[in-house]
């Protein structure tokens, strides 16, 4: 089957990319209900988060770490367009390590939140919320993975890098909702 | 394109004993086959609850079902016919067809349309195996919070319920995102998105509402689950949660989904009506625009499911307002459809006669729905009767009239037989009269003020005569899908035709062999029009030199 000629694509964006737009959006309608549910139960009670800079320290630090994660993130796409699978793997290695720092970063501040996700509605939106962020931080973790294993198996060249894009895309969404998230959750 | 009628008869792809091949396959046409007789086959499971609750409710005070096994049974029923039927029909007739009609050889991630089946084949059996296992869920097919809470809900039947629906709600994301990568990206050369079949657009709208909408009811069922499992308080008002959250997130899905139930219907039968008016689809751009219209509009009215929560007045009066602005592109497509069959050669074959039956019927029940919007009255219908009415004049005389027409459409297509015609008008006309003798006495029962979900009912209300006529109407139901059981295994076990082009068709599925082989087209087809097969049959009168 394979053997016979494929309709040729309308677009020239690669099916890959399409396809993660599309799941991208619907992950944002995701996080918009929740952060509806997050908007609808705050209303109607005392919040008790505190904005003092103490209380934020953890949260700033970690919003600091994964925003640098970026950077590398981006590398890859670079390192890999200019043939360098060498330094492709040094950049997602290192984003890898950078997301894993995050994770423990986000750990340390649920083990010390002072509240847990049965008390109160509060309790439940924060861990909802950040909840689902760190399981998006780890699919974009297990990308990571797939992507340097095949590095390693020398799947990769300028020419067929589709899978680094994805992962790098992926990765800045992951910031991206952090960032809403960040705001929503602590600043507001 | 001619020569292949009986060429190979030994090569025939779906030869049913080779089982293992149906396991492991990704062909998007071998997929669709699964979809539809797996759908149908809880088509027959939803219906026979049906069937039960209206054996209980033909007289006063019965006891076929006790009260609990009542609640289980029209939960089921619901949640059955919505995402284990309807939605997977269309589910299976989109996979089977979209490739085809936009000329490709298969869907853009066919391992992925495998999973999507499988995982909705496990979370339906998923869902029936709560039966045996300490009781289905019994909060219907909306499972309002809070009375979905462990408190109030202290069988696991919730949680199996909310596991389902998780798995059915990825299965049918990773469907639809399929759908729509595969329309943007697969075209055959000259199919423009101006050019495609109107089924084809319907699939395209409804996958973008799946996408969409989806999310809100996964968000909803994950609040529900961390608030039985973890203790979480996201509906318990007195821990600062919010019955109405539930409500608001179900249905910013809920709306959507009766869309995504009734689009799929609406692009068959802008398929099926043409061919047999012998005329293309008249105005195919509004009818196009129209689909995007009510894709659009479909997220905007969720709130009129909840006129009676006491919402402020602006509130009721946006949703209402919104919810008429709806019927105008609904009426646009009647139009079309109308327009399309005026002065044409009609042809009254099953897959027409189920289309019109489809026209009429949701005629009613959009009518219906407009007298809902009127908050007002609303307040005094909700929950009675007349709301199960509205609902199954559109998705039973709508969904399920449109289904029936595409399988009698379209199955000389995947079997290369055609269903016998005979059987197949006794089975249209079953459904149209038990149809309307099933639903039509329950707008009567609704206005008299008979709650729906009630086990029973006592004497004296007026109510045994409506209701003994509703499970007379129910039996006829049946005998009209044993007619069309009786005429699926007959004509399949009638030697194939293989006709290519069963009813003088317009769209590329009907220019490959029937069945078509697992590649789909000999060579990729060029398009040069809305109706390419037309073309190639009447190169003097082609669309293109008409349009220039």
């Amino acid at each position: 089957m394979n053997t016979l000629p494929q309709a040729h694509p309308m677009s020239r964006l690669g099916t890959g990319k399409v396809a993660l737009f599309i799941i991208l959006a619907s992950e944002s309608v995701f996080f918009a209900t929740l952060l509806v549910a997050y908007a609808a139960l705050r209303d109607q009670n005392n919040w008790p988060m505190d904005h003092s800079l103490g209380r934020l320290t953890i949260p700033l630090l970690n919003t600091a770490i994964l925003i640098l994660s970026a950077i590398p993130a981006r590398r890859a796409i670079v390192n890999i367009r200019n043939e360098k699978q060498p330094a492709l793997l040094t950049s997602m290695i290192t984003t890898l390590i950078v997301s894993l720092v995050f994770v423990a970063g986000q750990v340390y501040e649920f083990s010390h939140a002072g509240f847990h996700i049965n008390d109160q509605a509060f309790g439940g939106v924060f861990f909802t919320l950040m909840g689902f962020h760190v399981l998006h931080v780890f699919a974009g973790e297990v990308f990571l993975v797939i992507n340097i294993v095949r590095t390693r198996l020398g799947d990769f060249s300028s020419h067929n890098y589709s899978a680094v894009e994805l992962g790098t895309w992926f990765w800045y969404y992951v910031i991206g909702v952090w960032l809403v998230l960040f705001a929503a959750l602590y600043l507001i | 394109m001619t020569t292949h009628v009986q060429a190979q008869p030994k090569t025939e792809p779906y030869a049913l004993g080779d089982f293992l091949s149906w396991i492991m396959t990704v062909d998007h046409k071998r997929i669709g086959i699964m979809y539809l007789i797996t759908a149908f086959l809880f088509f027959l499971f939803g219906g026979i609850e049906a069937f039960l609750m209206r054996l209980q409710l033909a007289q006063p005070n019965n006891k076929v079902l006790s009260p609990d096994v009542y609640n289980q049974i029209f939960t089921m029923h619901g949640t059955t016919m919505i995402f284990l039927a309807v939605m997977p029909l269309a589910a299976g007739f989109g996979n089977y067809l979209v490739p085809l009609m936009i000329g490709a050889r298969d869907m853009a991630f066919p391992k992925l349309n495998a999973l999507s089946y499988w995982t909705y084949l496990f979370a339906g059996c998923f869902m029936y195996s709560s039966f045996f296992l300490g009781g289905a869920p019994n909060d219907g097919w909306f499972s309002y919070a809070p009375l979905t809470e462990n408190l109030y809900s202290p069988t696991h039947g919730m949680d199996f319920w909310i596991m389902g629906i998780l798995l059915l709600g990825f299965a049918t994301t990773i469907g639809s995102i399929n759908f729509i990568v595969t329309i943007i990206q697969l075209r055959a050369p000259g199919m423009t998105l101006t050019r495609m079949p109107a089924f084809v657009w319907a699939q395209f709208v409804t996958a973008f509402l799946a996408v969409f909408s989806i999310p809100s009811l996964t968000t909803a069922v994950l609040l529900l689950l961390l608030d039985r499992q973890l203790g979480a308080h996201f509906f318990n008002v007195a821990k600062g949660g919010s019955a109405l959250l539930w409500q608001h997130l179900f249905w910013f899905f809920g709306h959507p989904e009766v869309y995504i139930l009734i689009l799929p219907a609406m692009g068959i039968v802008s398929e099926v009506i043409p061919v047999f008016s012998g005329k293309p689809l008249f105005a195919y751009g509004a009818v196009v625009y129209s689909m995007i219209a009510i894709g659009f509009l479909g997220f905007t009215v969720w709130a009129h499911h909840m006129f009676a929560t006491g919402m402020p007045t602006m509130t009721l009066l946006f949703f209402a307002g919104d919810t008429f602005l709806i019927s105008a592109p609904t009426g646009v497509l009647f139009f079309a459809w109308l327009a399309t069959m005026w002065k044409g050669k009609l042809r009254y074959s099953s897959p027409m006669l189920f289309a019109i039956g489809f026209a009429t019927l949701f005629l009613i029940g959009g009518l219906d729905g407009v007298h809902l919007a009127v908050v007002p009255i609303d307040w005094q219908l909700t929950d009675t009767y007349y709301v199960v009415a509205h609902i199954h004049y559109v998705l039973f005389g709508g969904a399920i009239f449109g289904i029936f027409s595409g399988i009698y459409y379209w199955f000389p297509k995947m079997t290369g037989r055609r269903l016998g015609e005979t059987l197949g008008k006794w089975h249209f006309w079953f459904f149209f009269i038990g149809m309307n003798l099933v639903f039509m006495p329950m707008h009567v029962l609704g206005i008299e003020g008979m709650p729906r979900r009630i086990y029973t009912y006592g004497t004296g209300r007026g109510w045994e005569i409506w209701n003994l006529v509703e499970t007379i109407g129910a039996a006829i139901i049946a005998v009209g899908v044993l007619i069309f059981i009786i005429n699926f295994f007959v004509s399949i076990r009638k030697e194939a035709t293989n006709e290519v082009d069963s009813w003088d068709g317009f769209t590329l599925e009907w220019k490959t062999a029937s069945p078509p082989p697992v590649y789909n087209f000999d060579e990729i087809p060029s398009v040069r029009s809305r109706r390419p097969l037309w073309d190639e049959k009447h190169p003097a009168l082609a669309d293109w030199k008409m349009e220039k």
